[in-house]
């Protein structure tokens, strides 16, 4: 009796390695670390004094200090700046989800003729600069009372994410097969438990990346944040911006300043990277 | 009186009339099949019924009530899809028992309501599980029990076995039938596969550009086609069609004549109506098609239940019973 033996390709490690592979690895390292470089930086230069910051060439190996920290403590009241920013990004994605979620349902689920249309229209109002809004915005905002005040950045950020947000959550909802919400209605759901019991189970991964992805856009805004606002409803973006004065820029603590400004939404960011890469990678993988 | 009636109803995408004004009565307990062509309108009539397309015009009664415009999820009307659409992210139980909970039935009813359906499509061990984790056979089965929990006034069935491959198809096309048998629940079922439409159906329907082109049980249809395209579409292989011209003998004032393969039999060339070439001899074993050519340019099909000795090129007589001859007239209409 003859047998035949299958010859199984083996694989000695985890990869094979080949040139190419290793170009691929160095390179994205390398980008990787061209565009951390800055941060780092800055982290480094927190740590520094004010004339170790500036001097040349840099200093790589000193003795860090916290007494930028503390002087940006006693300076300034991070914690009013940082609630301003929580509210406001906060508030505008909460907000923005509310008006996004029924457009991008009745857009991927009940399209017509227009649809492609609307939505392209709304990707374009983002071409605009924001300045070009700046003047008819900051008059809006003077006659209702509204400048230096929340409320107002609420909204703003609401407006200037909801194009990127409906269009993330339009993308995601076409990936839900709509017969799995005719059967919901069939099965004699209203409206409302069509969307509670199986459209947001189903959409979770998208709500969550596109509320993120917003979070980050409005706690990083500062175009807005500086024309509109001053003590009161200043985020930390203006925190930052302070920092830089007529009588000169001082490195250290404006580096600080900096890293106290972006720690929270790095810190968050890291934590919710995966869903965020999902969000931003819709439709690419099926 | 008709359990479910349609009276004139009309379906306008845009410009395009896609259904053309359908009336249609069906029985309490009836099962009744929509077959046609890809595009004839039949899903788009389910669909309307269901209550998941707009109705441009006409009425829809359901039980003396009209439901023209109510909402799907208040037409008490169950769909089983041809995707399934189970909820995916729902353990089958779950996904059973979905509408019941959503009407606020009482726990220990969903419980026994469940289970049962579960015995009758033997689910039973996979009550726990998600939809992904089971087969295809399987996934049609929750769709079928998440219709059945609910005792609903009328099943839906768009295509339900279309993605389900041959031996699967037949085995829950029997299935669907002893259910429908034990339930006796009103039933409309869209398919374009004419074995499940013949049988399956109490009565078929058969569409064609969004018209009833007609409606009969299915021999009513197999024997007493009303038009050309009926004769056609019903009947696998389809019923050879001639010019009267070649038939004189039974042509009486037709334009065309239709007969069945199987009421056509292969004789020698001498003496015979009718005279061709074969083209193609098909032995199934327990059937012989001979396909055969009529004056160079008339291909029909003769279905015998003998083996033949005949080959490709032979030329052959085909004689016929008369009695079984189908005559339409220029227009395609059956005289």
């Amino acid at each position: 009796m003859s047998t035949t033996t299958v010859k199984k390709p083996v694989r000695t490690g985890k990869y094979t390695w080949n040139g190419a592979m290793i170009t691929r690895t160095v390179a994205s390292y390398g980008v990787a670390l061209l565009m951390f470089f800055p941060i780092f930086f800055m982290i480094l230069t927190s740590f520094k004094t004010e004339l170790q910051a500036i001097a040349v060439p840099s200093l790589w190996i000193f003795e860090p200090t916290l007494e930028n920290y503390t002087e940006v403590q006693e300076r300034s009241d991070y914690f009013s700046f940082a609630w301003n920013s929580v509210v406001t990004s906060v508030g505008s994605t909460i907000l923005g989800l509310m008006i996004a979620t029924p457009a991008a349902y009745s857009m991927a689920f009940n399209p017509t003729k227009q649809t492609k249309n609307i939505l392209m229209w709304m990707l374009s109002t983002k071409m605009m600069p924001a300045v070009g809004a700046l003047i008819p915005i900051y008059l809006l905002c003077q006659k209702l009372g509204l400048l230096d005040n929340v409320f107002a950045l609420i909204i703003i950020f609401t407006l200037m994410n909801l194009p990127i947000m409906v269009w993330m959550l339009y993308t995601n909802f076409k990936e839900i097969p709509s017969e799995i919400l005719e059967a919901s209605r069939m099965d004699g759901a209203t409206l409302w438990e069509e969307f509670r019991y199986v459209l947001l189970p189903l959409a979770m991964g998208g709500l969550a990346s596109t509320g993120l992805l917003c979070l980050v856009l409005s706690w990083n805004e500062a175009f807005w944040v500086l024309n509109l606002t001053s003590a009161n409803a200043g985020t930390l973006a203006s925190l930052v911006a302070s920092y830089s004065s007529p009588e000169g820029l001082f490195w250290s603590k404006l580096s600080a300043v900096s890293v106290l400004a972006i720690a929270p939404i790095v810190i968050f960011g890291w934590f919710s990277q995966k869903q965020l890469v999902q969000g931003l990678t819709f439709g690419a993988v099926k | 009186m008709a359990f479910l009636k349609l009276q004139n109803v009309d379906k306008y995408y845009g410009k395009l009339h896609a259904i053309k004004g359908v009336n249609l009565e069906i029985e309490n307990g009836e099962f009744i099949v929509f077959v046609g062509p890809s595009g004839c309108g039949k899903s788009t009539l389910l669909r309307m019924i269901a209550g998941l397309e707009v109705i441009n015009g006409g009425e829809l009664i359901l039980d003396g009530k009209d439901i023209t415009t109510t909402p799907s999820a208040q037409r008490d009307l169950a769909m089983v899809f041809q995707s399934y659409a189970l909820y995916p992210h729902m353990t089958v139980e779950d996904n059973m028992s979905f509408a019941l909970r959503l009407a606020k039935v009482d726990p220990a009813e969903i419980q026994e309501k469940v289970e049962k359906a579960a015995e009758k499509l033997d689910l039973t061990a996979y009550l726990k599980r998600t939809p992904k984790m089971l087969s295809g056979g399987q996934r049609q089965r929750v769709a079928i029990g998440r219709a059945i929990v609910r005792s609903p006034k009328v099943f839906l069935f768009d295509e339900p076995l279309s993605n389900l491959d041959a031996a699967l198809r037949g085995q829950t096309r029997v299935e669907i039938a002893e259910l429908h048998r034990e339930l006796g629940a009103t039933t409309v079922y869209v398919t374009h596969d004419q074995v499940e439409a013949m049988t399956l159906a109490d009565r078929v329907v058969v569409l064609r550009d969004g018209i009833i082109e007609q409606v009969g049980t299915p021999l009513d249809l197999y024997d007493h086609p009303k038009n050309r395209f009926v004769s056609q579409f019903i009947g696998m292989p389809q019923m050879n069609l001639l010019p009267a011209d070649f038939l004189p003998a039974v042509a009486e004032g037709s334009a065309e004549v239709g007969i069945r393969p199987e009421h056509m039999k292969a004789v020698g060339a001498e003496g015979a109506a009718l005279s061709g070439v074969v083209e193609l001899v098909e032995s199934l074993g327990n059937e012989t098609l001979i396909h055969m050519k009529i004056a160079g340019k008339h291909q029909i099909i003769v279905r015998q239940y003998v083996r033949t000795e005949l080959k490709i090129g032979d030329t052959v007589g085909v004689e016929f019973d008369a009695s079984r001859v189908h005559r339409f007239d220029s227009e395609g209409l059956a005289l």
